[in-house]
């Protein structure tokens, strides 16, 4: 078996509030944010339903220096290292042995494309600024530079699968022993309105069907799915060894046991059942754990038509069908390079509350055998956990967490 | 325009950037490097004022001053040429 890799601090920020606190309570009440976008940038001759954050708190000595040089997604990137960082209790730890991973890449579209527009005209008195901004490493830099990291900084890319290849990242760089505590963060990625458009087009993002309801627009695993809806997030875990969090005396939430990442050698949006089922498999595999064992799975679910059925088939090709799932995305969105570390958070919150939250909109599932967490959450202890993000271009991931560890 | 106006304008353009210099009483032999801009702060202040003026200074240029001072008298002879 592998060596273990714990999770000590956690930093959360979605549409439906800031911190583990409020988020974990908004997730078991079932609360949502959804509504026509408003954030400037985000539409044009549209109204593409989303879920947006609202005002950021920081902590204080956050200087309004700071915040006026950051995108949406640093400040939002600060707001849940802020929080994991403290839970961690990082600042007793040598800082030259501190990594981060940050998740997605191209996460920044928004910022750009008002830049973009606001100096069409006048491209000569384009912010300098914009020359650091624009790449996704910036925000590797920007965050290195307020906590005072030392150790490595580097992002990794994988479409809505980002989240996770972050997190399994951090994980190999703790077991690498590169550094001894590795952060990852699921970027908030921060559509423009033409990726908005790109996305519609592709038949990815969900249809104005619901624009005179957008709290129904989001509804994976519904049959009425046609789609996903966009939703702003961000998160942040903190990674080490079980040695190292036990000599630093902090507590874990979960250990990683094991994971799976398969492509499928394709190209396009289309999901793989062959690829689905590979990455479980090998997740399981790798943590020694049988399908019967396994309490809970956090599934990708979009809502997208395609991407819903063949995840529930790979559920049922790996034996899969008795735990209970929920889709998180159905009361925060689709958060894309976020996802994934948002969802392992909030699936942690769970194990730690043992309970699990409500699916929205889940009024006729596609799939009515399995066992689903309807419109009301229920008490359910989670000892083992699977939690699976896949993205464009083929790449399927799937973690495998142990709550209680065990040698 | 007057170096006066231009200190003036300087010191607006640098307070929009450091936030923190609200009451500080510019003078010309301020260095905006001791004042607390880094580099790219320096880059963001000189092009403000750029667009100010609606002048366009290549940034090599703008390496040469030392304080506020002569950055201003740089503009100033820019603007003259223009």
């Amino acid at each position: 078996m592998l060596p273990k890799a714990a999770i000590t601090g956690v930093g959360v920020i979605a549409s439906t509030g800031q911190g583990k606190a409020a988020f974990t309570a908004a997730l078991l009440e079932g609360k949502h944010a959804f509504g026509v976008m408003q954030r400037p940038g985000r539409q044009r001759e549209s109204s593409y339903i989303g879920a947006e954050i609202g005002e950021i708190k920081f902590p204080s000595g956050i200087t309004q220096q700071t915040l006026r040089a950051s995108s949406l997604s640093a400040q939002a990137a600060l707001a849940v290292l802020q929080e994991a960082w403290i839970e961690a209790r990082l600042s007793d730890v040598d800082p030259r042995r501190i990594g981060l991973i940050v998740g997605g890449s191209n996460v920044q579209q928004r910022e750009l494309v008002q830049n973009h527009e606001a100096y069409r005209d006048r491209p000569a008195f384009l912010r300098p600024t914009y020359g650091l901004s624009f790449m996704d490493s910036d925000l590797c830099g920007f965050c290195t530079a307020q906590f005072g990291i030392r150790g490595l900084a580097y992002t990794v890319g994988g479409a809505s699968a980002s989240g996770q290849l972050a997190i399994v990242q951090a994980v190999q760089a703790v077991l690498m022993k590169q550094v001894d505590i590795c952060i990852a963060l699921g970027a908030l990625m921060d559509l423009s309105h033409w990726e908005c458009r790109g996305l519609r087009a592709l038949g990815a993002m969900g249809s104005d069907r619901f624009g005179d309801d957008p709290s129904l627009a989001c509804r994976p695993f519904d049959r009425d799915h046609d789609g996903f809806i966009f939703g702003e997030c961000c998160g942040a875990v903190v990674i080490e060894s079980v040695e190292s969090s036990e000599r630093r005396g902090v507590k874990h939430y979960a250990t990683l046991r094991g994971w799976g990442i398969v492509m499928d050698g394709n190209r396009n949006p289309d999901p793989s059942l062959e690829g689905e089922t590979q990455a479980i498999q090998n997740a399981l595999e790798v943590a020694e754990l049988s399908p019967a064992q396994i309490d809970y799975v956090n599934p990708h679910g979009t809502g997208s038509v395609a991407g819903d059925e063949t995840e529930l088939k790979a559920l049922h090709s790996c034996g899969l069908t008795a735990p209970y799932l929920n889709a998180t995305k159905s009361l925060i969105g689709h958060g894309l390079s976020a996802a994934g570390t948002v969802e392992v958070i909030a699936t942690l919150l769970q194990m730690q509350a043992g309970r699990l939250h409500p699916t929205r909109n889940l009024q006729n599932p596609i799939d009515s055998t399995l066992n689903w967490v309807g419109d009301k959450s229920i008490d359910h202890p989670i000892e083992n956990a699977l939690t699976l993000s896949m993205g464009f271009g083929g790449i399927n991931t799937a973690l495998c967490w142990q709550h209680h560890y065990q040698a | 325009m007057t170096k006066t106006k231009l200190l003036e304008l300087i010191a607006q353009h640098t307070r929009e950037i450091l936030p923190g210099l609200e009451s500080h009483q510019f003078v010309a032999a301020d260095r905006l490097a001791d004042l607390g801009a880094n580099s790219v702060d320096r880059a963001e202040i000189a092009m403000l004022v750029q667009e100010s003026l609606s002048i366009s200074i290549p940034r090599v240029e703008l390496f040469g001053p030392k304080n506020i001072g002569e950055l201003a008298d740089l503009f100033l002879q820019k603007l003259d040429a223009a």
